[in-house]
């Protein structure tokens, strides 16, 4: 039997964030529809004093590997997401390579981010930010397995200088790392369309009663909302409620 | 010979201009595209006299497409690739040449602006254009797009689709759908033609709704530098989607900033220049001027198909200057991390040769050819090295051109063995280059007391 794809969540501290179960719940949707298999890690791998449960993700192989979970593709998908019903197997666009989706939301936040990791961390590097990928959407395979383990190697490397730059700057936890790290060691990648994951909604002015957003792609990314602790939960809800109440299980 | 060409609308349309804030903006635009182009050898053909005089039934947005191919016939223009740009755009000085980068396909840019915006325009005139469904991932802004004479038949179409539904068009435009003059037609023309589009050029060259993308930001957390995100990162700045009232200032701000960039004095071999090191950063080399100084003498194409040699190449950096102008370089250097260096800084020039030599003690007949036209010194700083040099090429290339680096090196005797052989009517002075003393920037501080170069003939 071939392997399966996977999508793979991190679903820790959920209890109070009962949005997330409307991502989760679209997602498994999507995995029946597609027979791919949804994993969600409910549980930090280590202490996250010690690492930010974002950065986690990247012991994927090693889940994966220690629940005798057999794998093809993987999606890597944050839980304030919500799919589509009839969104299009992106697995079959991959060309088995790293994928992720342009962010093009705020540059300001991309390019602080960018130039103070430069400066402190990746200081001879640097990259176009016309390749800079949001992380709230990759999609990797078992090449990449060696690349997650120097995301591990250098975050522990460097952990305090991580952990005292994402709390100084606020510049995110693993995203503009990844990207550095991504040019680093050369690893092909492939920006998909905004379609997959559509981020910062509210500059493109598709939010909204009338859920132009669902008509314009397939991947509902609620992250650049202002007010996002009120906000983020009513749209995860309301999306949720227009594309799924009327479909059967 | 048929050239790029950057087509720049401007048509100042005197009903509307309270609304666009007087168009005092065009002159800042239009010097960057100036310079740009005089950089790139690219014509710069701007659009200012409408071909139609009713502006309301003739909208600029619409004559800047439908009527580019018939006006640059007109003009008499040999076009090759045409960059229509519009006036709002305000292009880097050093942007690179975006028209090695089309694969001579019909360049656009996907529009994710204003998602909304577009999709009510897509919708407005589906009717019309018989429910076509337009792919929103391909509608591209028409103010910056790349076409070539393949695309002419497309483009005349459009225009006769235009003039043909004249009325119907401008009560879609001006009351039915309210978004946007040509874009949206073009899209759908564009889509319902099947031209294949080129959608994948950085977006840096398309940097729409600036302040939508924070691109108006700096690092406001880091020091000292405030320079704006899109003057850093960017490649075309598009002052659209603001108050147009406010366009003006804010591209006049932008020029007081990096104007001085944008000297067309220089243009023309600023492109070269910035590839390669100066004194100013970098004192084992010459400085800007010095070479640009040898780029306006040599580069009139008279040099195309002659020999350089450089003695003292030390890492390659006016090596590389000398291998736009010359066909063939020999660069001599004795050092071997200078020669390292020297090949590494150009590892992409095909008509460099480099040259390893004691000049002092080796003979010039075992390393270098006899058919050498100009000859550039800039090896030992010593007299007698400067007047071994001069004379070792008088024996071997004959009566060369001579270009000296360092004439106003201190202590001097890099001036005294020039000034001994113009004095005894060897050489005689054509002119100084470089900078002057007072204005030349060295790496390392040293100051100069004369000129820091000088070009001389053989008598």
């Amino acid at each position: 039997m071939p392997s399966k794809n996977i999508v793979f969540m991190i679903a820790v501290n959920t209890e109070n964030k009962k949005e997330y179960q409307y991502s989760i719940n679209s997602w498994k949707y999507f995995c029946k529809k597609n027979n791919a298999e949804l994993f969600l890690l409910d549980e930090s791998v280590v202490d996250q004093e010690e690492m930010h449960i974002i950065f986690q993700r990247y012991y994927l192989f090693d889940m994966l590997e220690h629940n005798e979970i057999d794998y093809n593709q993987i999606l890597m998908v944050d839980a304030d997401t919500i799919v589509h019903p009839d969104c299009p197997n992106f697995f079959e666009k991959t060309n088995d390579e790293y994928c992720l989706v342009h962010d093009d939301g705020s540059y300001d936040w991309i390019l602080r981010g960018m130039e103070h990791y430069h400066k402190y961390l990746f200081t001879d590097e640097w990259f176009n930010f016309w390749d800079y990928g949001n992380g709230g959407f990759q999609i990797v395979n078992k090449k990449h397995k060696s690349f997650f383990k120097e995301m591990i190697n250098l975050y522990f490397e460097n952990k305090e200088l991580i952990i005292q730059m994402s709390n100084k700057f606020g510049i995110g936890r693993d995203q503009t790392i990844l990207n550095f790290m991504l040019h680093r060691h050369k690893i092909d990648t492939k920006l998909l369309s905004y379609k997959y994951n559509m981020t910062c909604m509210p500059k493109k002015e598709i939010l909204g009663d009338d859920h132009l957003y669902s008509k314009l792609g397939w991947v509902y990314h609620f992250n650049g909302i202002p007010d996002k602790n009120t906000n983020v939960p009513l749209l995860m809800e309301k999306t949720y409620n227009f594309l799924y109440d009327n479909l059967d299980d | 010979m048929k050239k790029n060409v950057v087509w720049w609308p401007a048509i100042v349309h005197k009903e509307n201009a309270q609304k666009y804030g007087d168009y005092n903006y065009f002159e800042y635009t239009r010097k960057s595209w100036e310079y740009w182009c005089e950089r790139n050898d690219v014509l710069f053909v701007p659009f200012t006299e409408p071909v139609e005089d009713d502006l309301f039934r003739f909208r600029p947005n619409w004559q800047k497409i439908i009527f580019v191919f018939d006006e640059l016939e007109r003009l008499g223009i040999d076009y090759d690739q045409i960059f229509l740009a519009d006036s709002s755009c305000m292009i880097k000085w050093n942007a690179p040449n975006i028209f090695e980068l089309t694969d001579r396909k019909f360049v656009g840019w996907n529009d994710r602006d204003n998602m909304r915006w577009i999709y009510d325009s897509i919708q407005g005139y589906k009717s019309f254009f018989n429910g076509f469904e337009l792919d929103q991932y391909s509608y591209v802004s028409s103010g910056v797009i790349i076409f070539n004479e393949i695309h002419k038949e497309v483009i005349q179409g459009f225009k006769k689709l235009y003039l043909d539904n004249i009325d119907k068009f401008i009560d879609l435009q001006d009351n039915i759908v309210k978004k946007g003059n040509d874009q949206t037609p073009l899209n759908y023309w564009l889509q319902i033609n099947n031209v294949e589009l080129n959608l994948d050029l950085p977006i840096a060259f398309k940097l729409t709704h600036m302040h939508r993308k924070d691109l108006f930001s700096h690092n406001w957390q880091d020091g000292d530098d405030k320079t704006p995100f899109f003057i850093k990162y960017g490649y075309n700045w598009v002052f659209n989607g603001i108050p147009k009232d406010t366009r003006s200032t804010l591209i006049k701000e932008t020029w007081d900033l990096v104007g001085h960039n944008y000297n067309m004095d220089t243009a023309k071999y600023d492109k070269i220049l910035d590839e390669m090191l100066h004194k100013d950063t970098a004192k084992y080399t010459t400085s800007r001027k010095l070479k640009l100084d040898i780029l306006e003498k040599f580069g009139n194409g008279k040099y195309k198909d002659k020999t350089i040699v450089e003695i003292g190449a030390s890492q390659g950096q006016s090596t590389r200057m000398l291998s736009h102008i010359f066909k063939r370089v020999i660069a001599v250097e004795w050092d071997d991390w200078n020669l390292e260096q020297a090949h590494s800084n150009n590892s992409d020039r095909t008509n460099v040769e480099f040259v390893k030599m004691d000049l002092y003690n080796d003979k010039w007949e075992d390393h270098l050819p006899e058919d050498v036209d100009v000859v550039f010194i800039d090896a030992g700083h010593e007299y007698y090295q400067v007047k071994m040099d001069i004379e070792n090429s008088f024996k071997r290339f004959g009566n060369p051109i001579f270009i000296f680096d360092d004439y106003g090196f201190p202590p001097g005797e890099v001036k005294q063995a020039i000034d001994e052989k113009v004095n005894v009517g060897d050489l005689v002075i054509d002119k100084f280059i470089g900078e002057k003393p007072e204005d030349l920037v060295h790496a390392s501080g040293t100051k100069f007391f004369d000129m820091e170069g000088v070009i001389c003939n053989a008598k």
